[in-house]
This record gives C-alpha cells, sequence and structure tokens, in this order.
C-alpha cells in the first residue's frame, strides 16, 4: 500500500471508528428513552464486561483455548480473588500483572 | 460548561489502570505497523484518529495480507459496531448533566477500558463532561504516546510477557466486572453473556475475528436481564 493509500486508510478507519461512538449519544441526548429501554441499556456494561472478560482469559490470542495450558485461565484465578476481596481495581491490577510475571517467568510457560 | 478540577483529577486518577493497559498494547501496534510499511508519523496518527485497538491490529494484518482500503474499512464498521451499543447505553447518564455537544465529543474516546470505567463511576456519582475529559484525553494520550514509543524503538523492544503487562486489561476487565454486579440480575447476565460469547466464538470461528460475537452475546444478554428484572 501506498503512502497516500495508507492516509486513505487511516481516514476510513478514524469514521468508522467515531461514526458509532458519537452518533447514539449526539442523537439521544435530548430524546428520553422508554423505561423497558433503559433498563436493558442498563444490562449492557454487566452483559459487555462478561464476554470481554471470557474472551480475554479464554481466547487471550484470538483463538478460543481451554487447554491447561493457557495461562491467562491460571492468572484469572488470582485475580478474580483479589478483585471478590479487596474490590480495588489498583490491587487486583497488581495482582494479576505480577501473577502473570511469575508465571511467564518462573514456571515456563 | 464549567470545568471543574476535581472532577477532571478523578478522571486522570482513573484512567491511569488504563492508560498501563494500553502500553504494551500501544507498543506492539506501533512496532507493527512500522514492519507493515507504515511511518512512524502514519502509525501515531492512526492511534490520534481512530483509538481502536482490534481495528488497527486488523489494519495491520489485512495490510499484510495484501488486502485493500475497502476491506480495511469494512471490517473496522463490524469491529466498532459494538460501540451504537456502548454509547447508547451511556446516554441516560450522560442526558441533562453533559451538554450534547460536548457529550458527543468526548464520546470520541470511548473504548472498552474507558466505556467500563466511566459506567462504573456514572452509577455511582452523576456524569460531568470534566470527568469525561479527564478519563478519556488521558486514556487517548496515553495509547498515542505508546504509538509513538513503538513506531520509534521498534526493534529495541524485545518481549513485554517478561513484565507481566499482558494481564493488565483482563485484570481490569476482572475487577470492573466484580464491581458492576450489583443486582442479581446482572450476574446472571454476565454470566449468560461470557457463556454465550465464547459458545459463538466455538461454533462460528469467524465473529471471532470482527468481535460480532460479543455483540450477539450482549444484546441477548441484555434481553435476558430484562426478563429476569423484569418479573420481580
Amino acid at each position: 500500500m501506498d503512502n497516500a493509500n495508507i492516509w486513505l486508510m487511516i481516514i476510513g478507519v478514524s469514521v468508522a471508528s467515531f461514526t458509532p461512538r458519537i452518533f447514539p449519544v449526539a442523537l439521544f441526548s435530548r430524546y428520553e428513552f422508554p423505561a423497558v429501554v433503559k433498563k436493558w441499556l442498563s444490562f449492557v456494561a454487566p452483559a459487555v464486561l462478561g464476554g470481554l472478560t471470557a474472551l480475554s482469559v479464554f481466547a487471550p490470542q484470538g483463538r478460543i483455548d481451554f487447554s491447561v495450558q493457557n495461562i491467562y485461565f491460571w492468572a484469572f484465578l488470582p485475580t478474580f480473588i483479589a478483585a471478590v476481596k479487596f474490590k480495588s481495581l489498583f490491587v487486583t491490577l497488581l495482582v494479576g500483572i505480577v501473577t502473570m510475571a511469575f508465571l511467564n517467568n518462573f514456571l515456563g510457560f | 460548561m464549567t470545568v471543574q478540577n476535581s472532577e477532571i483529577r478523578q478522571g486522570i486518577k482513573e484512567a491511569f489502570p488504563i492508560v498501563l493497559g494500553y502500553l504494551p498494547l500501544g507498543l506492539t501496534f506501533g512496532v507493527l505497523a512500522k514492519d507493515a510499511g507504515m511511518s512512524a508519523a502514519q502509525a501515531t496518527m492512526m492511534s490520534a484518529l481512530c483509538f481502536s485497538g482490534a481495528g488497527q491490529y486488523i489494519a495491520i494484518g489485512i495490510m499484510q495480507a495484501g488486502g485493500g482500503i475497502v476491506t480495511i474499512v469494512l471490517a473496522n464498521v463490524l469491529v466498532n459496531l459494538r460501540y451504537l451499543l456502548f454509547s447508547a447505553s451511556t446516554v441516560p447518564y450522560l442526558k441533562d448533566r453533559v451538554q450534547p455537544l460536548a457529550a458527543s465529543l468526548l464520546s470520541y474516546g470511548l473504548t472498552d477500558e474507558t466505556y467500563a470505567v466511566a459506567v462504573n463511576r456514572y452509577r455511582k456519582q452523576p456524569a460531568t463532561a470534566s470527568y469525561m475529559a479527564g478519563l478519556n484525553l488521558t486514556s487517548h494520550l496515553g495509547w498515542i504516546g505508546s504509538t509513538l514509543i513503538g513506531a520509534f524503538l521498534g526493534s529495541f523492544i524485545t518481549n513485554t510477557d517478561r513484565l507481566g503487562l499482558g494481564f493488565a486489561l483482563p485484570a481490569m476487565y476482572i475487577c470492573l466486572l466484580v464491581l458492576m454486579i450489583k443486582r442479581r440480575a446482572d450476574l446472571w447476565v454476565a454470566f449468560f453473556t461470557a457463556a454465550a460469547c465464547l459458545g459463538i466464538g466455538y461454533l462460528f470461528p469467524a465473529t471471532m475475528s470482527n468481535l460480532s460475537n460479543i455483540i450477539i452475546a450482549t444484546i441477548l444478554g441484555a434481553t435476558l436481564g430484562v426478563l429476569i428484572n423484569g418479573q420481580r
């Protein structure tokens, strides 16, 4: 891909990126959603996080991996316990990163 | 619109874990973009204009496979479709609190991570433009900065795996998920969506590459939430 085409590609991708982020807020900010729609939307965040967590743990390389060699699953366990126990983003992140560094460096994964 | 310093600071503070998680991803993107034939300026501008981890990685992949602009843009339309849902679900929190123009412009910085952190806060505290600016702009700068470093240092960066930073984003999702579970129905919705996401991805592997499994699973999960929550 030549230089001009790369710039064109970047502009195309940016339009595809910001349109779905901005438009719902721009269009609906003056509009009151019906109660049932609001309720539905209130479940989007827990749903998305459930999905993202599952994918980041069980498909870290973009393919689903339920094997015992999946290091992300082993790092998930202490991290999840830390999250439930401390309910702190900082502590959870620390436990997750340290666990992952430990698995990567010492356990030969 | 009044600028509230404490809200900006709060947003910046809450962006730190996000920046930490973006660091290895942005560095790697910078390195890969250079490999795929982009200049450091192009890689950095792409991170500034697109701010889409999955979308940018896909663009690089298609470029290296010899694909064209149309393929890349279409793949990005699919990958970014989930933000329609995310963005719409922030509307009830932003309405009457953040001016529509400011809310729309600041939503440029909506990502999986800024969305999850922000909704967690909006459930406890009213949304403000200052908080949104602090959170989204800091995260965005982290993404741009790490891309720039990756594009320049390219070959010097060998392996960030050893630092364990690869688990920063999963750890963040895990914690935000735990914090997000307030109603009994939230737990069922999260669990169901997680299973549906993996199930759809397993049965139809093509959905994994454009993240359409997340969109389908989220729509099903939120609908389940309304059904079980409405009965009580």
